[in-house]
């Protein structure tokens, strides 16, 4: 008995070793505390590899969890992960409100075009409403071209284009089989669908599609996080590969209702150039996508449109001018102008008080190119940083029509062979 | 030498066949030991544990990952709590199968079964306090079963939850019952069962004459073996709690359904994407009440959830009161003729509880 009992009180020792052992062993936490929240969250404890999201949602500000969600206190990875929203994409538009919403953020702001989330969620890149009216009208089911349906029902209290809603697209409610063929093969395009096979087609969802670049980078996690390609970045310096994920991968057959892959993998900018369209100019290749098309083009305006061609307005005149008039421009006074903040976003220029940049014609800033004193344009690039200058029309020899703007006029004289 | 106060708590000398280990299992000291586990880990839970629906299941995670040595204090009253229940089962089975209920212990026999109706709610408002995910819906099913008993159920339910909703109000009140109420009574109850089994002459034996073995041990004796009873639980305890962490879960109720009623306003703009929160919800019962969920899963909650429960209990308190009496030779017997009926009564009910939580895994 009573060696038993020497053993058994050994043992018990050793069992308080081990769990002394096990404790030094234990991850040490580490410890933020969010300027935003003021609570503690520990993620940092396993991330602290992870780059900062972007300058203006620095990690000691929002911290981790006020856009990812998650469980702050958790230093298993199961439970820290298990309320995250959207995965590893909170902004995945079932989501987005909760992650990048709110008055003070990308919804809800009574600021002129700070309502992002409410714009991207009724525009024609969310809800589609484009193409399926389209087919609808192609193959009977609607007598109007107008948009009718959308990926998902939205709605617009205060229309300006007189669609005050959309309803959701049931693919299994209509009778045409054309119809059911696209809702089962054609619905991988909009905003927040999952993407196609492929990594030429590896794109998030939600604000992360376009902002958060997949080309050429690393995977956000290690591998217990699972591979996720991607970075942890949000950017607007957007390249034109990003806008290729969707928009250069192929034509849809409406005979057979199917996607045709191209089939040539292009490997630079002249050969991956937006493929269905023979004629271009140069600045249509050497620049990105963002450095023409407008934040209310790519992300909508806030209202519902029943189509692309109605809210794409960016033409040749926008920074060229016509013959007989100049682009539009305007000197910068206002030093809380949100030009000032689109260039701290992204760098790529240097603007003053006093510049005088471009501006469309529906008065968005391109704030990219600035007016020289000898009366030509600089322009930087906004994914590239690249540096280029031009003239206007006006006072040149070209002859065009002011009037006539369509790309196949300007290609007229300017296109280039590929 | 004299004894010190521990030796002191124990008679000088017992028979020595009060003391086989093959006739006790040692389960009775091992739920007094395992209780005074449950006291002191609970004590230093409480420093930092907040009963507050917003921050309970954040402060179990403070505890489980910050405190120092709190995931290891908590994963020991967890494991604790889960051996009771087990050993108190055993302690009971022990009793009804070596016919010890008999007379005079009849009434130490109701007061230890009171007793492990208490262990079982405080294993159960225990559960809750984690205020998780995985609670919700035990919690609401536990406490509408009282509701559904006539005349008292509400009166019942809302002693036991308050007003309001058993999601959103319950916290306080099952808190105070946790570490106050039920532990208060278990205190004493607990004291009153090991000072009855002194005064009803010590672990049940036939009477003297009729004692096969007289041989007697000291209280030295007996120490030692229920220090390395200790011992041995201790270890096995410690091992637990390092190696299986106690559940775990997110936070459910309040910030939870924020959540979702954000999600539901941006419902026009919800995809095929699945929200991961709302399909992990576990739905299921505590383990020590899957056989009680398995009934209700058979239509009537009342007759099920309620009447069987209360019928299974009565028919064990009324073992030794109407049950034909063990014979007095065959008191700390294992499996004596005189008690078969007893025996097998509670057999059919153990394996019944058994079998319906197995089938409910």
């Amino acid at each position: 008995m009573r060696r038993l009992l020497t053993l058994s009180s050994f043992l018990f020792l050793l069992t308080f070793l081990l769990v002394w052992w096990m404790n030094s062993r234990a991850l040490k936490p580490v410890e933020l505390i969010p300027t935003l929240t003021g609570e503690s969250e520990y993620c940092l404890t396993c991330h602290a590899d992870l780059p900062e999201i972007s300058a203006s949602h620095p990690v000691k500000t929002f911290g981790c969890v006020s856009c990812h969600g998650g469980e702050r206190l958790a230093l298993d990875a199961d439970l820290a992960h298990s309320t995250m929203r959207g995965g590893a994409n909170p902004s995945d538009l079932s989501v987005v409100e909760a992650s990048c919403g709110g008055t003070n953020c990308h919804s809800g702001s009574e600021a002129e075009n700070r309502n992002h989330i409410q714009r991207v969620t009724t525009s024609v890149q969310s809800t589609y409403a484009g193409a399926i009216a389209n087919i609808r009208f192609t193959f009977g089911a609607q007598t109007d071209l107008n948009a009718h349906f959308g990926i998902n029902a939205v709605t617009d209290d205060e229309t300006r284009t007189g669609i005050t809603s959309l309803s959701t697209f049931d693919p299994s409610s209509e009778v045409n089989p054309f119809i059911k063929e696209f809702g089962k093969n054609c619905l991988t395009c909009h905003l927040n669908a999952t993407p196609r096979e492929g990594d030429v087609y590896a794109r998030q969802t939600g604000c992360a599609a376009c902002h958060t670049p997949l080309f050429d980078s690393p995977p956000i996690f290690g591998e217990n996080g699972g591979s996720q390609k991607g970075v942890h970045t949000l950017t607007t310096a957007i390249p034109y590969t990003q806008c290729n994920a969707c928009h250069n991968r192929g034509n849809y057959d409406l005979r057979t209702m199917t996607f045709d892959e191209r089939a040539d993998q292009p490997t630079n900018r002249l050969q991956g150039y937006y493929q269905p369209i023979a004629q271009f100019t140069k600045c249509e290749y050497t620049l990105d996508c963002v450095d023409c098309h407008t934040r209310s083009e790519v992300m909508g305006d806030g209202d519902i449109h029943a189509n692309q061609k109605d809210i794409q307005y960016v033409q040749c005149k926008t920074c060229h001018g016509t013959p007989t008039e100049l682009p539009l421009t305007k000197t910068l006074t206002d030093p809380n102008d949100i030009v000032f903040t689109l260039a701290f976003l992204n760098p790529v220029i240097d603007l003053k008080l006093g510049d005088t940049i471009l501006i469309t014609e529906k008065g968005e800033p391109l704030w990219n190119i600035r007016a020289l004193s000898d009366g030509t344009y600089e322009m930087f690039g906004k994914a590239t940083s690249q540096y280029f200058t031009f003239n206007p029309v006006m006072g040149s020899s070209c002859t065009q029509t002011g009037e006539d703007q369509s790309s196949s006029y300007c290609h007229g004289c300017h296109a280039v062979e590929r | 030498m004299r004894p010190s106060f521990f030796h002191h708590l124990h008679p000088p000398t017992i028979p020595a066949a009060q003391a086989r280990w093959r006739y006790t299992l040692a389960a009775g000291g091992t739920a007094i030991f395992l209780m005074l586990i449950l006291g002191v880990t609970g004590i230093l839970e409480m420093f930092y544990y907040v009963p507050n629906p917003q921050e309970a299941a954040l402060s179990v995670q403070a505890i489980t990952y910050h405190v120092p040595f709190g995931g290891f204090i908590r994963n020991l009253h967890y494991w604790a709590a889960q051996l009771l229940l087990i050993v108190s089962a055993i302690h009971l089975l022990r009793v009804v199968f070596t016919a010890a209920y008999s007379h005079p212990r009849r009434f130490n026999y109701l007061l230890g079964l009171g007793l492990f109706i208490l262990v079982i709610l405080l294993d159960f408002t225990g559960y809750i306090l984690r205020w998780d995910q995985g609670v919700c819906w035990p919690l609401v099913t536990g406490t509408n079963l009282l509701k559904t008993i006539p005349l008292i159920g509400d009166f019942l339910y809302r002693i036991t939850v308050g007003g309001g909703e058993a999601c959103s109000t319950a916290l306080l009140r099952f808190y105070t019952w946790h570490i106050f109420g039920l532990t208060v009574v278990v205190s004493i109850l607990a004291f009153w069962h090991a000072f009855r089994v002194r005064r009803d002459g010590g672990i049940a034996l036939p009477p003297p004459p009729l004692r096969a073995d007289n041989t007697r041990i000291s209280r030295n004796d007996l120490v030692r073996r229920e220090v390395l009873a200790m011992f041995l639980v201790g270890i096995i305890l410690i091992l637990l709690a390092s190696f299986l962490p106690a559940p775990i879960a997110p936070p459910m109720p309040e910030s939870a359904s924020i959540r979702l009623s954000v999600l539901q306003s941006v419902d026009s703009i919800r995809s095929s994407v699945e929200y991961p929160l709302s399909t992990s919800v576990d739905a299921r019962a505590p383990w020590f009440f899957l056989w009680v969920q398995q009934m209700l899963k058979w239509s009537d909650p009342f007759l099920w959830g309620v009447l069987v429960p209360l019928g299974i209990l009565a028919t064990l308190a009324l073992i030794p009161y109407i049950f034909p009496k063990p014979a007095d030779s065959d008191i700390g017997r294992w499996f004596p003729k005189s008690n078969r009926l007893a025996q097998v009564t509670v057999a059919v009910i153990s394996l019944f509880v058994v079998i319906l939580t197995l089938v409910n895994r």
